[in-house]
């Protein structure tokens, strides 16, 4: 999933601050999933506006809706109305669904109330960590399964530097050193033989620095 | 039968499935863990004619299937009925008025349950109703069957007068059959007649010399102490039969001054149809209990019982389970008896039956339509015992309800519906993973009175539950399909509620569909307050219901100069006076009482905020009464999580508090004195709007 | 020959070689590292010359590199992957090599959170050993990494890092082998205290026949006081100091003669270790003790080659 985190009420406060009639609209999809952006966070987030608004004196009406995603236009099209009567929308999506509601809302502000932060897995509840980098040419079948792309301080493909103690990165004795990880797991695998060969240099073209991304399939698109 | 299917039955708690008149008995039991008694009591009575009676001398089969007993032992349902029908609330109810009058006349022949119920139920759909009773008493079985140590005489004539006071007639010492007849009835201009007689001959044994001076008929001796007859014993009393009617005359004999009194049945002990409290009782007052006898004849010396000659029992029921006793006649055992008291089942007096042409069973019943009770006179219905020979109080005013909705159709022209909810026939079991993480509470549990106390009067024996266990009982429900439902269109599989719950009751499938067996939930409310899209519902004080309360107090309290939102657990231990002490010491304070903290949302306390509340506070129960103990960490969290809210907003965090309720009462003083000290030093919350 | 450096030269003859760390200043004036040469110009082989050291922006390697060379001081170019994509690496190779500067140390850089940048963009593009790889491919096949040709010649002797004390010690020796086998003419370790350790470590390179193919340069790191011996124990990861150097700093009467006795004893040791073709000072911050101890390790004079 890709998480998002809420962004400080202070920040969204002042990004807010300029528009009286404001629309919280929460994607129910990977922002509920990560507790940033739901119907529930909607619910909480347009109270706290609204408590702050009343304490500074600042006038305004808080809108709240939730929309199944914010990544799709015919989605995004069905709240139509609720934008056009309101002065800015503070969207809880992560910035692919800000973006949309920006390009199908061309006279609209759009706030960002969250930030985008990874794609990742839940650990448990509460407890997300980062799995993938969309580097756009995968190589876990040369790594054990375990991304050094994503999960490496130093993003090594011959890893591990010379950081690595105990099993945690150089960075800090919270983080797991993937490169350790993926050195265990090959052993368990008996293809320890893997490491000897040197990982040549990476095409970062489809990791974005290509330019912007797009994919098309000819036989779906119209 | 598997729950999960998708199915049409109605789902019904097993307290309610279990119960004859389907009393929804949650509904109640949920109110007196509310503390919210005189409700209770109206619960009860919307559903129960006879509600005292019945907290008393109810066989609550709804305890026998009820879902705690899965887990520990079942919730005291009689006992918390008795509880709220007796409380001294129940003066202060008000009458159910009935509907305006139909114009219609109906004769109910027989005061017991049945009767009384159809009675009841046909003066509220506005029906004119006369109860016409051959005995001098009103009752049935329940005044001349039931001895009053069970249940004291002003306790069942406070629940007909209850009946009478909606306007029905109960006219005592008239005979169907002899006084009146279908015929003169109907002269009368009764449209409809239901006939609730009972069973009140005493079955025979037949066997030599049962016509003896000396020997007595069960249902006849008790009406006969009943009444008030001159009826005393002496010396040693045999009684015959095993059941719980034989108990009844057995430790009714001793009460009229039987010295010894000895039981003697077929059955094995653990065979013995009576209900085994109530042998234990009987035994406690001294009943002895002989098995495997059955009487051969009675033994007469001048003229007079002298005792009885036994045969040996060797087996009573055959392979299917039917009454088919087998004896070894060669064994015999006398024993001596001044009295012989015979209870081994009743029967009907039908003697009125010929006379009005109706059709008598071979079962010795009358006949009528299991469904509508209809019987073949037009206009004429039955139930009761009579119909489906003996069994209970509830099971005679569910016929009587049902026959009232019978005649009601009649009356009005129209043809009687005979559909019937489908209904599972057979409770859940729990998984054994969940009832392994179900706390356990002990049933509450209080003593009867002393023995020498009982025997000397028919004084109630046992004695109610006080304010405090009652509602530590009522605690206890497992709150049976009050729980989470999860609305599928809603559902993002984010699996949440599968990580929340403490019993692990969600499973999810392949395809990410979420399942919350609606049985094994036990409404503890985490996943529906977690759930990050607010796909589950749930019923008992489900969360937008919680912030209503917020602001409906908030905006009755506008008096006040500052105002204090307080969520109170339910499972604290505290009394109804708790309550009414906090109003008078605390009246800034506006209770929410939620059934435990954990339904609190962050949203929940802002909303308090956002409505003007100058301060919140959480009072968690003791952890000794907390069902879900292992939820306080998170709640906790959530509440210092909700403090980093308010300051983000400009509202000091000083005003959010989370403390624990002391063992005794709603609130430590010190500590709310201590917070409305601290909300007196700030200024007034900026959120309040003054008018 | 592959780069005619005097550091080839001297460890190609089989000469014990003395490297030492020139850090560059956090400014831009030119003395800090004049002083630096000159201080150690007579007792090292050649000077490293640090890039970002710890993620803390100093004057650029290069530019150091150039000052000492102006000295007549040899420099050794060290180069993080951390700070420069493929493309600002290879062209800073190429400048480095216009400018005469003969030997590089290829590192990964430690990463930029501990640095004072620490919200900078890593870059990361390719890693240290790729590095390697790639500065090898220019020099031997006139290739840049695309397969284009490079005009002129990139006469440079190729360097990379090697600790042995970084976990998991098993496959450290493997890494130096990819090390070597993508190109690494010589190894600077990291500070070693743990003896036993290192000729464990030296034994298994030895196994694998590591040591003809490389020259292997151990690091040194004297200790002037017992914190800093301290800190390095519990707060640099990949650095092994047993307790009893700790100890040994903290009974001292006079911590700054034990470290320069401490050094000496483990130089002592690591001349008998076969394999070992050399040391390499890191004296941080404190230069002024290095030519002392080479001096008393019986090192000097340094070889003119
Ligand atoms: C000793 C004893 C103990 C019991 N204990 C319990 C118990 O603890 N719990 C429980 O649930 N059940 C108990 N029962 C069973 C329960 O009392 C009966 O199932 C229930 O009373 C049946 O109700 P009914 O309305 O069908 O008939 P009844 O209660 O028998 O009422 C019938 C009424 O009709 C009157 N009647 C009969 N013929 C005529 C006529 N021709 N004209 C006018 N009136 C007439 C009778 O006098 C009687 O008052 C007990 C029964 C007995 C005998
Ligand atoms: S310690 Fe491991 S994870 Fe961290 S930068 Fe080094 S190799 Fe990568
Ligand atoms: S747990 Fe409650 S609702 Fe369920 S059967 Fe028992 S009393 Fe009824
Ligand atoms: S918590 Fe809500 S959205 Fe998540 S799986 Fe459960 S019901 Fe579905
Ligand atoms: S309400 Fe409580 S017991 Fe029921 S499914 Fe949800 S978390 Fe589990």
């Amino acid at each position: 999933m890709i998480t998002l985190e809420q962004k400080q009420f202070a920040q969204i406060k002042e990004m807010a601050s300029h528009y009286d009639r404001l629309l919280v609209l929460g994607c129910q999809t990977c922002s509920a999933m990560s507790f940033a952006g739901g119907e529930r966070e909607v619910k909480e987030l347009a109270s706290m506006i609204r408590m702050e608004r009343k304490i500074s004196g600042k006038p305004g009406d808080i809108l709240e809706d939730a929309i199944a995603r914010q990544c799709d236009p015919e989605l995004v099209d069905l709240i139509g109305d609720k934008v056009r009567g309101c002065d800015a929308v503070l969207s809880l999506a992560c910035g692919a669904g800000v973006q949309m509601l920006a390009e199908r809302f061309p006279d609209k502000m759009i706030l960002p109330g969250c930030n985008t932060t990874f794609l990742g897995v839940t650990e448990e509840l509460g407890v997300w960590s980062e799995r993938c980098a969309g580097c756009g040419d995968c190589i876990l079948d040369k790594t054990a399964g375990l991304c050094p792309i994503a999960r490496c301080s130093k993003q090594l493909l011959n890893g591990p530097c010379g950081g690595s103690v105990n099993g945690k990165c150089e960075i800090s004795k919270d983080v797991d050193c993937v490169w350790q990880l993926i050195i265990d797991r090959l052993a368990r695998l008996n293809r320890l033989e893997m490491l000897e060969e040197i990982f040549p240099v990476k095409d970062w073209s489809p990791a974005g620095h290509g330019g912007p991304r797009k994919m098309i399939i000819e036989d779906l698109k119209s | 039968m598997t729950r999960n299917e998708p199915s049409t039955e109605i789902e019904y708690a097993p307290c309610k499935l279990a119960c004859p008149i389907l009393t929804d008995a949650r509904e109640y039991i949920q109110l007196i863990a509310e503390r919210r008694f005189e409700e209770a009591l109206t619960a009860i009575m919307s559903q129960n004619p006879l509600p005292r009676t019945c907290g008393r001398i109810c066989t609550h089969p709804c305890e026998q299937v009820c879902k705690r007993g899965q887990v520990d032992e079942p919730v005291a349902i009689a006992a918390l009925k008795r509880f709220a029908a007796d409380g001294p609330w129940k003066d202060r109810l008000r009458q159910v008025l009935p509907k305006a009058s139909s114009g219609h006349k109906v004769a109910v022949v027989g005061s017991g349950p049945s009767g009384l119920a159809a009675a009841h139920d046909l003066a509220l759909l506005g029906h004119t109703v006369t109860v016409l009773e051959k005995l001098p008493i009103a009752g049935g079985m329940m005044a001349v069957g039931i001895p009053s140590y069970r249940l004291p005489r002003d306790v069942l004539e406070a629940d007909i007068r209850t009946i009478e006071d909606l306007g029905v007639e109960v006219k005592t010492g008239v005979t169907f059959g002899n006084d009146v007849t279908v015929e003169s009835l109907t002269g009368d201009g009764y449209q409809a007649i239901f006939l609730g007689t009972g069973l009140h001959l005493s079955r025979r044994l037949n066997v030599e010399g049962e016509d003896l001076p000396g020997v007595l008929k069960g249902v006849d001796f008790l009406r006969d102490v009943a009444l008030g007859k001159p009826v005393t014993l002496d010396a040693s009393v045999i009684v015959v039969g095993g059941g719980n009617v034989a108990i009844d005359v057995a430790r009714t004999a001793l009460r009229v001054g039987a010295r010894d009194v000895l039981m003697v049945c077929l059955e094995k002990q653990e065979e013995m149809p009576a209900a085994e409290s109530e042998i234990e009782e009987a035994r406690e007052e001294g009943v002895a209990v002989v098995n495997c006898f059955g009487p051969k004849r009675f033994l007469e010396n001048s003229g007079r019982l002298s005792g009885i000659e036994f045969k040996s029992c060797t087996c009573v029921f055959d392979e299917k389970g039917a009454f088919c006793p087998q004896y070894d006649e060669n064994e015999l055992t006398a024993m001596d008896a001044d009295t012989v008291i015979v209870a081994i089942g009743q029967a009907a007096d039908l003697s009125f039956a010929e006379k009005d042409g109706l059709t008598v069973t071979r079962r010795g019943g009358l006949e009528a339509d299991p469904i509508t009770l209809q019987t073949p006179i037009a206009g004429v219905f039955a139930g009761g015992d009579v119909i489906s020979g003996p069994a209970t109080v509830t099971k005679a005013i569910a016929a009587g309800k049902r026959a009232a909705v019978s005649i009601d159709f009649y009356l009005r022209g129209e043809s009687i519906p005979r559909s019937e909810p489908a209904i599972a026939d057979q409770v859940a079991s729990l998984p054994p993973g969940v009832i392994e993480r179900t706390r356990q509470f002990a049933r509450s549990k209080i003593a009867g009175l002393p023995v020498e106390q009982r025997l000397s009067s028919f004084s109630e024996v046992g004695p109610p539950f006080s304010e405090d266990l009652a509602t530590k009982e009522a605690l206890r429900c497992l709150h049976c399909y009050l729980g989470a439902r999860v609305n599928k269109e809603k559902c993002i599989s984010c699996l949440t509620c599968l990580r929340v719950c403490p019993l692990q009751v969600p499973t999810v499938s392949k395809v990410g569909e979420i399942t919350i067996d609606p049985f094994v939930c036990q409404a503890c409310g985490m996943c529906a307050l977690e759930c990050p899209v607010q796909a589950i519902e749930i019923s008992l004080d489900p969360g937008g219901e919680i912030a209503r309360e917020v602001e409906k107090a908030i905006a009755s309290s506008q008096h006040l100069e500052r105002l204090i939102v307080g969520f109170f657990d339910l499972h604290g231990n505290f009394a109804k006076k708790d309550l009414k002490g906090l109003r008078e010491d605390y009246p800034n304070v506006l209770p929410v009482m939620t059934f435990g903290l954990r339904r609190i949302d962050r949203s929940d306390i802002l909303k308090a905020f956002e409505c003007g509340a100058d301060a919140v506070f959480l009072a968690g129960c003791p952890p000794n009464r907390d069902p879900f103990p292992e939820a306080g960490d998170r709640i906790k969290r959530r509440t210092a999580h909700a403090r980093t809210q308010l300051e983000a907003v400009g509202l000091d965090g000083r005003r959010l508090e989370i403390f624990d309720m002391p063992d005794e009462g709603l609130v430590e003083k010190g500590s709310i004195t201590e917070l409305i000290q601290r909300i007196k030093e700030m200024e007034p919350s900026p959120l309040r709007v003054r008018r | 020959m592959k780069s005619g450096s005097s550091l080839e030269r001297i460890l190609e003859s089989g000469q014990f070689a003395v490297t030492a760390e020139a850090g560059p200043p956090k400014g831009s004036s030119s003395k800090v590292i004049q002083r630096k040469g000159d201080l150690l110009k007579f007792c090292c082989d050649a000077l490293n010359v640090t890039d970002n050291q710890t993620a803390i922006v100093r004057m650029s390697s290069l530019s150091g590199c150039v000052l000492l060379k102006r000295l007549g001081v040899e420099p050794v170019l060290q180069m993080v992957v951390r700070d420069r994509n493929r493309l600002a690496l290879q062209s800073d190779i190429l400048g480095a090599a216009a400018l005469g500067i003969h030997n590089v140390l290829c590192l990964s850089g430690d990463h930029q959170k501990f640095g004072n940048h620490p919200t900078a963009k890593g870059v990361y593009d390719i890693d240290s050993i790729q590095f390697i790889q790639m500065v090898k491919t220019m020099r031997d096949e006139h290739e840049f990494l695309n397969g284009e040709e490079i005009s002129g010649d990139v006469p440079l002797f190729i360097g990379a890092a090697a600790n042995p004390f970084a976990d998991p010690f098993e496959f450290r020796v493997i890494r130096l082998a990819k090390k070597v086998k993508a190109g690494a003419d010589f190894i600077q370790t990291q500070g070693i205290f743990d003896m036993p350790k290192f000729t464990e470590w030296m034994k298994m390179v030895r196994d694998r026949g590591l040591d003809e193919k490389t020259h292997i340069l151990a690091g040194i790191i004297p200790v002037k006081s017992v914190g800093m011996a301290r800190y390095m124990r519990n707060n640099v990861s990949g650095l092994s100091v047993p307790l009893e150097i700790v100890d040994r700093m903290a009974d001292a009467k006079d911590p700054k003669e034990e470290g320069v006795k401490i050094c000496l004893e483990t130089i002592e040791q690591l001349k008998e270790v076969e394999g070992v073709h050399g040391i390499h000072i890191m004296a941080v911050a404190w230069e002024d003790i290095v030519p002392r101890i080479v001096e008393e390790a019986g090192l000097m004079p340094r070889p003119v080659v």
